[in-house]
């Protein structure tokens, strides 16, 4: 068979239109995504780390755009004017040239190893928290599936220890160092308008710094941010949120006077505490930061598996000054938490204290009656 | 021994029918055989892909909810790595590798069925996950030590580990096959330097292969080991290190990453001359960048672990020489703009899917180095702006790659063209709803929306562009959908000839599709595009350019029998791991059958009988 009796049909001339169609949609996407500003936007750093960061990004970002629009320029100039015309001879046979193959090489080289030099210095100034911009504040991050717990081993400057979780509170002005851990699976610790995240591993101590800005922040404070666990870590990790509430130094530090277990005054509460301590007990510590040896045999229990084990909880000493509920998801009101404490795998599904609790052996709503829910709540909360 | 051999003599060779399907040691059947199974899991890890975007469509969605979505994702990145792209390519080598060098088939043709066959028994191991419902909902990375007792209590991970174990088994052999093939296989006159690109990035990946399975191969066995007799490899409380499982998955997990993206570059490599009319430009260059990225490859690993805390040292160290492994991705990006520079460009499919590669691949690239620089990794990593690189590289790198190679080799594996209406439309659906998914993933990403999260409140602002990427999806699946169509109509199309887009390649040469034998005489090659060379001689004689005629009687050719053996020792394999996942019984009858598989391999006679 000749090939020349069977040609292939011919074939339609390339349409330059399409790539302008293109074109016109990519920027349609550009401005789209120009207008939307999240509350967890890199695009809006409150702090130094997050501004650096972004800085070096931007940079990134245009000498992408750059080489973006030069070699896909060049592409469709090619493919353009290159394109093949009817009776076209054999274009000339070109194999290659040693002196662009060089240039091509040498010049991205160049242009990689100095934006690679310049993001190593900056690795490094990042590194290590600054000492000449006031006292810097240690807090403890320990992630539990599915909350995040912090610790100040010295919230006031004076030894007080506080432990609360799902919403940290840091002074503005004044480096935060983060020591981060885990006893349990992977996490990452993130809160984009403050830096980059940094993961929570199981044995290890990961550190992390992180500063708020007063000149860098455009609202009144105290003023709140959001952060998410960014490393899978299991069945609720998608609500595994919280908040960062930056305050003046004053507001801190009335926030950690005031840090004390709810004060039972009320019968009504008296007789929550006594249901909190025979329902919830067992996970929640509520009078302060939990004894080591308590955390311990949480741990040891929940790290067996078993279907009723006791599990590390989040520590609900502060329950009352917070604004979020399982792990920032929700508000914290009467009525959600009511309906949390009733029925908690509707709101946040896989949850151990549904799955853990004997409170929800039947496997429907809390065996409590309302009027003990209020009770719980009216203890917690210190309700009047 | 011999009564094995007796049982099931050597069959026949059967021209047609499922049996001779079953038995095929032809390397172009078993090239087939790859790429049909791929494309089904293509469509099924599509539909993955689907339920993913319906549950992210919108803020607060509850569809799929926390647990089944997790099961999507893991199972979607799964079957697409490994259970799409790597056989794709290996369909690739299959069918076009011998041909391209003028072999009459691969060096070890049983090897290479049992590749295929433990492959497939590999993949459907893992697939039983859903019948049984206990689907793997770890990532496909599954870092430790969420993978372990009490974090994950059923046998997900179990499904997981060993389907890829089984898969580890077929891509070593394989490799191995084409390693072996390519080094003593070229016809008389192919130099390695007059190698087409394509069989040069065969031979890398499949260096690659042999090297990257065993790293992973010995994680999934330490992980294997945890879940089930007590070790505590990566299990902190008793002493283990769970990094010490994302060093050996990253080991093999970036290595991997050119794995998937060779085949197609070198795809690639060999239709832009075809419709440019014009050589490679650079060859000696584009090799060479092939080898210096398959060696860094292995230096890059800890990008994926840059938040991990290895300190600002590891960082440093893994920001530049991932930075500089853009430099031989970009040496062959412009030797590619080269190769079409002065060219006499025709857009058929093929160079649309080539040309929609390399516009795409840039993008993937140049996101890449953004996250390259571990400071500005810092907010990136586990976002979203890495699920829209990612599939830039993957998407719009590997299956681009591959769709053009399917239209481009489609006509010698059928004798019949795609039609090129239905594979305009199928690339413009592919292209713009490759974007409209992909490209506003970026900004979602950039906006601080994680990777993997079920669900997100609508405050944060992420509904719109999450909508955006879904109605994407929608246009790439009818994308899909059209491509499937055109295979499914080609049936009925003409014939064309056994050259039709004036082709350089050795394969061009014969026959479409070509004889069981491939060659019937073995050709000498006269040059890096063999095919052009003898076309312009034949034309300066003024000879007709037509097909070669066999010069020898086919039934004078010897070629390697069918045989029974690959399936049963596959089954045998199959049912090893199946045994691990339900009664350890069933592994030592898995045992017994792929020992008996193997002496009857051993033993099988060289040829069939004639009767």
């Amino acid at each position: 068979m000749s090939s020349d009796d069977l040609k292939r049909p011919a074939l339609r001339r390339f349409r330059p239109r399409r790539v302008v169609i293109f074109g016109l949609l990519a920027a349609l996407f550009l401005l789209t995504a120009a207008c939307s500003q999240g509350f967890q936007s890199t695009w809006d750093p409150i702090g130094p780390v997050a501004e650096k960061q972004l800085q070096l990004f931007n940079v990134l970002l245009w000498t992408m755009v750059a080489v973006f629009v030069l070699v896909e320029g060049a592409l469709l100039y090619i493919i353009i004017r290159y394109r093949r015309r009817p009776g076209q001879p054999r274009p000339p046979q070109i194999h290659g040239h040693t002196a662009l193959e060089v240039t091509w090489t040498i010049i991205p080289t160049a242009l990689i190893l100095g934006l690679g030099i310049w993001s190593v210095f900056t690795l490094f100034e990042l590194d290590q928290p600054p000492t000449d911009q006031g006292d810097i504040l240690e807090v403890t991050v320990v992630g539990h599936q599915w909350y995040f717990e912090f610790e100040y081993p010295d919230a006031d400057g004076n030894g007080k220890r506080i432990t609360t979780a799902n919403e940290l509170k840091i002074p503005v002005d004044r480096p935060v160092n983060f020591i981060l851990e885990s006893d349990d699976v992977l996490h990452s610790f993130w809160v984009p308008k403050l830096g980059g995240k940094v993961d929570v591993v199981p044995t290890r101590q990961n550190t992390l710094w992180l500063m708020a800005d007063s000149d860098m922040i455009e609202q009144p404070l105290p003023a709140t941010y959001y952060g998410q666990c960014a490393e899978l870590c299991g069945i609720a990790h998608a609500q595994m949120r919280f908040r960062v509430t930056v305050m003046s130094e004053e507001d801190y530090q009335d926030w950690v006077r005031d840090y004390s277990p709810p004060s039972a005054l009320t019968p009504v509460s008296q007789q929550g505490q006594t249901l909190f301590a025979i329902h919830c007990s067992l996970c929640h510590s509520v009078d302060g930061p939990e004894l080591e040896s308590v955390a311990q045999a949480r741990l040891d229990q929940f790290l067996t598996g078993a279907e009723n084990a006791a599990v590390p909880g989040p520590n609900l000493t502060d329950l009352r000054t917070r604004h979020t509920l399982a792990a920032g998801i929700t508000d914290l009101t009467v009525e959600n938490l009511r309906a949390w404490i009733k029925n908690p795998e509707e709101i946040k599904p896989g949850n151990y204290m549904y799955s853990n609790a004997l409170l929800y052996d039947e496997g429907g709503d809390a065996s409590l009656t309302d009027t003990e829910i209020d009770a719980i709540i009216e203890y917690l909360l210190n309700l009047r | 021994m011999a009564a094995i051999t007796e049982v099931l003599p050597r069959p026949t060779y059967g021209a047609t029918g499922l049996w001779s399907w079953i038995t095929t040691v032809d390397h172009k059947r078993i090239g087939v055989l790859y790429g049909a199974t791929a494309l089904v899991f293509m469509l099924l890890s599509g539909i993955e892909a689907g339920l993913i975007r319906m549950q992210l469509a919108t803020p607060d969605t509850d569809i799929l909810g926390p647990g089944r979505y997790n099961q999507m994702f893991t199972m979607h990145a799964t079957v697409m790595i490994f259970m799409v792209i790597m056989p794709m390519g290996v369909a690739f080598f299959n069918f076009v590798v011998p041909l391209a060098i003028g072999a009459r088939d691969v060096a070890f043709p049983r090897l290479n069925a049992l590749s295929y066959w433990i492959f497939l028994f590999g993949s459907i191991l893992m697939h039983f996950s859903f019948i049984v419902n206990q689907v793997p909902d770890a990532g496909w990375f599954s870092y430790a030590n969420l993978t372990e007792q009490p974090f994950s209590q059923n046998m997900g991970l179990d499904f997981w580990a060993i389907g890829l174990l089984i898969l580890g088994t077929s891509s070593v052999a394989g490799g191995l096959n084409f390693v072996v093939t390519i080094i003593n296989l070229r016809a008389p006159g192919m130099s390695l330097m007059r190698m087409p690109v394509f069989v040069w990035m065969t031979l890398l990946t499949s260096i690659l292969l042999i090297l990257a399975m065993p790293v992973i191969t010995v994680g999934l066995i330490e992980l294997v080991m945890d879940r089930n007799f007590g070790t505590h490899f990566f299990i902190p409380s008793e002493g283990g290190d769970p990094i010490l499982w994302q060093h050996l998955f990253w080991v093999f997990g970036h290595p991997e990453v050119y794995i998937l993206i060779l085949p197609p570059m070198g795809i690639v490599s060999e239709i832009l001359p075809t419709f440019s009319r014009k050589p490679l430009f650079g060859y000696p260059f584009v090799i060479f960048s092939g080898i210096v990225i398959a060696i860094m490859g292995w230096a890059v690993w800890s990008h994926h672990m840059f938040t991990v805390g290895l300190g600002p040292i590891a960082n440093s160290v893994f920001t530049i020489t991932t930075m500089l492994i853009a430099v031989p991705t970009g040496v062959k990006i412009f030797n590619w703009l080269g190769t079409m520079w002065k060219g006499s460009i025709e857009f058929t499919t093929p160079m649309l899917y080539a040309l929609g590669f390399i516009f795409l691949f840039i993008i993937g690239g140049l996101s890449g180095v953004s996250h390259a620089v571990s400071p500005s990794d810092f907010q990136q990593q586990d976002t979203y702006y890495i699920v829209a690189h990612l599939h830039y590289v993957l998407f719009g790198g590997s299956i681009m790659g591959i769709f053009a190679g399917i239209y481009y080799w489609w006509p010698k594996l059928t004798g019949r063209l795609l039609n090129e209406k239905l594979g305009k439309l199928n690339f413009w659906l592919i292209f713009i709803g490759m974007n409209v998914t992909f490209f506003p993933m970026h900004f979602v990403g950039m906006n601080g929306m994680p990777r993997r999260i079920y669900t997100y409140s609508s405050e944060f602002g992420w509904g719109d562009l999450n909508m955006l990427a879904s109605v994407g999806y929608l246009i790439l699946f009818v994308g899909f959908l059209v491509f499937l169509y055109n295979l499914w109509q080609n049936r009925n199309a003409r014939r064309v000839s056994h050259d039709p887009w004036d082709a350089p390649g050795v394969e061009w040469t014969i026959s479409s599709p070509p004889p069981a034998y491939n060659f019937a005489e073995v050709p000498r090659i006269k040059g890096r595009d063999h095919y052009w060379i003898v076309k312009d001689e034949a034309r300066e004689a003024g000879n007709p350019i037509t097909e070669p005629e066999a010069a020898v009687d086919p039934s004078t050719i010897h070629m390697p029998s069918p045989s029974y053996w690959p399936i049963i020792i596959a089954a045998g394999v199959g049912l090893i791991g199946g045994g691990l996942l339900s009664h350890y019984g069933v592994s030592f009858l898995g045992g017994l059958i792929a020992f008996i598989g193997v002496i009857g391999w051993a033993n099988e006679p060289p040829a069939a009988e004639e009767h």
